[in-house]
């Protein structure tokens, strides 16, 4: 997988999970989620699916109340939410605008 | 041409409106049914106004051929041909939802890969203008090589264009090519080459800007808050309750009127005797005593269509997804558990749009806990009877703070068990990846269809299972006749009274007595029968049946009977419906048989403590 790659390999980056509201970000790449076990190849998969590929826009539209989960996310135009655990496959680059 | 109808199949992403354009199609006579071996909604109808007969499929809405949950299952099942007993479709017609073009196309460009004929429905094409999306339709149809027809669900003429390009395909059916399999080893990368194909077509042929309507933005900054969310979304879970019991009681009572009225004239006309017995009795007052509700079902119908049409579900779906986490559920349990306070069979069926196989039979378990509309006629009856009508706090009616009280019961005990199941099993995250669609004004049209399909599902269950019930408890009930000299009443010799007494001891530690034991058979069939069940037994169907019954209820029972029985009904797994779909969605005799006892141990246990409880505080 040439998009895959393990974070201890990646230069230290900034993840969706950790972007805060209304911040405008573009995909760097996804990362493995060990909490997802053997699902998480599906769950990049889906992710992907979706339009959450390197280089896409993204934009945080808002948390929910306990512990800011699950986030909402704006890609391509259509919203979605996704949990921390997901966000957190996400590596992204804020965009200068 | 064949006489064998060629078979279409509406493929596309949830929220595409796909389910509109079929209504469109099909004049909205659909044939609601499961397809064969799951419980998955089968929606099938003919389209209309077609050359040659051609039989609709509505697929579950899906993101891609790679599933995630039991629908999309089904919906590449269909596809591919590969469901048991299903047709392979001749012809799919792919809904696209211009304003998501990219998630759409995504699909379409996956669906192409297979080789199989297929036409393009670019919908809400309406909206995309407004938005200020242009699409060159033309061209992209070249580019991608399959016919585009512009679409809006709402008006008649691309429905009228989609129709003649149906008729140009069974007119001319192209020759399928060789099939392609899809393999999912090379798949993570030629996602990433379909989505620089999605691009390049859009930069083509598409003029797209980047802002969304402010008003969207700016809705969901207020329901997607995590306070004001909050408040905006029990606000209107209250003024849905409030609806179904405050709005509905006009109505309520011009059919309960209406149904006393036909008694009192057959009771008049007819001469006395076993038919008048019959059918004033039996008929009229069984059947009347149920088809009552349909105003309130209607209700709360109307108002889970509205909210779902108009995309504010998925929000509070959001909202509610981590606090319902600790309960070992998930936001996207929140839909079907909302569903199953109108009726638990359409909310477990609803379940199948979970991914996380633990989350989805917790939400299986738990889901009849939500009060459903069938039970509202008995808790209706007993509160009348029994709960004076006075205003507590200032602003609050004792009757509708119990019935507050009933539902809530209901829902804690669903939170309790659901945690409780969630600790005995192993912790295995799930992603939610939930779509959060742009907000529409729900259509008329769409919301008229799905009321009349909800109407028609309960009219049927009150003209065959609720019918027929009432006929056999009638003739339980009356037959045999009391001997020659007898001195108890004469229900009390027929068949069912034998049966409530013989039950009785078993209830006895509950303070039920044989007249509420009888009720309980009946009320397996369906939960409102047990009205009529006892309107029946305590013979009292000749007069407005909710009052009557109600003054004959408070002076045969104690209160703590009452709560008693309240409390047995908020727990009881009846009715047999909601044990056969549980049967069908798990498809194990074993969660089945744990599911039909545990709610009866619950029931019980429920009852004698209300009972234990209620007497000591009286005494």
């Amino acid at each position: 997988m040439n998009t895959v790659i393990s974070p201890a390999t990646s230069a230290p980056a900034l993840r969706l999970d950790q972007c805060a509201k209304g911040a405008r970000v573009r995909v760097v790449n996804l990362i493995d989620q060990p909490l997802f076990g053997a699902q998480d190849e599906h769950v990049s998969l889906r992710l992907k699916e979706l339009g959450f590929l390197p280089g896409a826009p993204l934009k945080v539209i808002g948390f929910g109340l306990l512990g800011a989960d699950p986030l909402a996310v704006q890609v391509n135009g259509t919203k979605f939410a996704l949990r921390r655990a997901e966000a957190a496959k996400i590596c992204v680059e804020l965009m200068t605008v | 041409m064949s006489a064998v109808p060629i078979r279409l199949a509406l493929v596309g992403n949830p929220n595409c409106g796909k389910t509109s354009l079929f209504n469109r199609l099909t004049g909205a006579r659909a044939k609601v049914a499961n397809y064969p071996g799951v419980t998955v909604e089968r929606r099938s109808g003919v389209v209309t106004a077609m050359e040659s007969p051609a039989e609709l499929v509505d697929l579950p809405g899906t993101y891609s051929l790679f599933v995630t949950s039991p629908d999309e299952q089904v919906a590449r099942d269909v596809i591919l041909g590969k469901l048991a007993g299903e047709r392979r479709p001749d012809l799919l017609v792919a809904v696209v939802d211009a304003c998501n073009l990219r998630l759409g196309l995504r699909l379409v460009l996956e669906l192409r890969s297979l080789n199989r004929p297929m036409i393009l429905a670019l919908n809400q094409m309406d909206e995309a203008r407004r938005r200020g999306i242009s699409i060159n339709t033309a061209a992209l149809s070249q580019a991608i090589g399959i016919p585009i027809i512009e679409t809006v669900a709402v008006n008649r003429q691309g429905v009228a264009d989609l129709r003649d390009a149906l008729d140009g395909y069974t007119r001319q059916p192209p020759v399928p090519a060789g099939e392609q399999v899809i393999t999912l080893s090379d798949r993570q990368e030629s996602v990433e080459a379909l989505y620089d194909q999605i691009e390049s077509l859009i930069k083509q042929h598409v003029i797209q800007p980047e802002a969304m309507p402010r008003w969207q933005d700016r809705l969901d900054a207020l329901v997607m808050h995590p306070v004001l969310g909050l408040v905006v979304l029990f606000t209107t879970l209250l003024v849905i309750f409030q609806a179904v019991f405050a709005w509905a009681t006009p109505v309520v009572d011009l059919i309960d009127g209406a149904f006393v009225a036909l008694g009192e004239g057959v009771a008049t006309t007819l001469p006395d005797g076993i038919l008048k017995d019959f059918i004033v009795d039996g008929l009229i007052a069984g059947v009347g005593g149920v088809l009552v509700f349909l105003p309130q079902i209607l209700i709360l119908f109307f108002f889970i269509l509205v909210l779902e049409d108009t995309g504010y579900l998925t929000r509070a779906a959001f909202l509610l997804d981590r606090p319902m986490r600790g309960l070992g559920l998930s936001g996207r349990s929140f839909i079907p558990l909302l569903s199953s306070f109108a009726c638990a069979v359409p909310g477990i069926m609803a379940t199948r749009t979970i991914a996380d196989p633990r989350e989805r039979f917790i939400t299986i378990m738990v889901a009849p806990l939500m009060t459903c509309s069938a039970r509202l006629p008995v808790y209706a009856l007993i509160i009348a009877a029994f709960i004076p009508e006075q205003t507590v706090w200032g602003i609050f009616n004792l009757q509708g703070l119990t019935l507050f009280v009933l539902y809530f019961a209901g829902v804690l005990s669903a939170a309790l068990i659901a945690w409780f199941m969630r600790r005995r099993a192993a912790r295995e995250e799930f992603p939610l990846l939930l779509e959060l669609p742009s907000y529409r004004w729900p259509m008329a049209y769409h919301l008229l269809i799905g009321l009349r399909e909800r109407a028609w599902i309960f009219l049927r269950r009150v003209g065959t299972i609720i019918l027929a019930l009432s006929i056999v408890l009638w003739f339980l009930a009356t037959f045999p006749g009391a001997p020659e000299g007898a001195t108890q009443p004469a229900i009390d010799y027929s068949f069912a009274g034998q049966l409530g007494h013989f039950m009785q001891p078993l209830f006895a530690p509950l303070g039920f007595n044989w007249q509420m034991c009888i009720a309980l058979i009946p009320a397996m069939g369906a939960r409102e029968v047990a009205v009529s069940a006892l309107a029946t037994v305590y013979a009292v169907g000749e007069e407005s049946i909710d009052a009557a019954l109600g003054a004959t209820l408070a002076a045969s029972w104690s209160l703590p009977v009452a709560y008693a029985y309240l409390a047995w009904f908020v727990y009881a797994p009846q009715c047999i419906s909601t044990i056969a779909v549980v049967k069908r969605e798990t498809n194990s005799a074993k969660a089945t048989t744990f599911f039909t006892i545990y709610l009866f141990a619950l029931a019980y246990f429920a009852a004698w403590a209300t009972y234990q409880i209620a007497s000591a505080i009286v005494n």
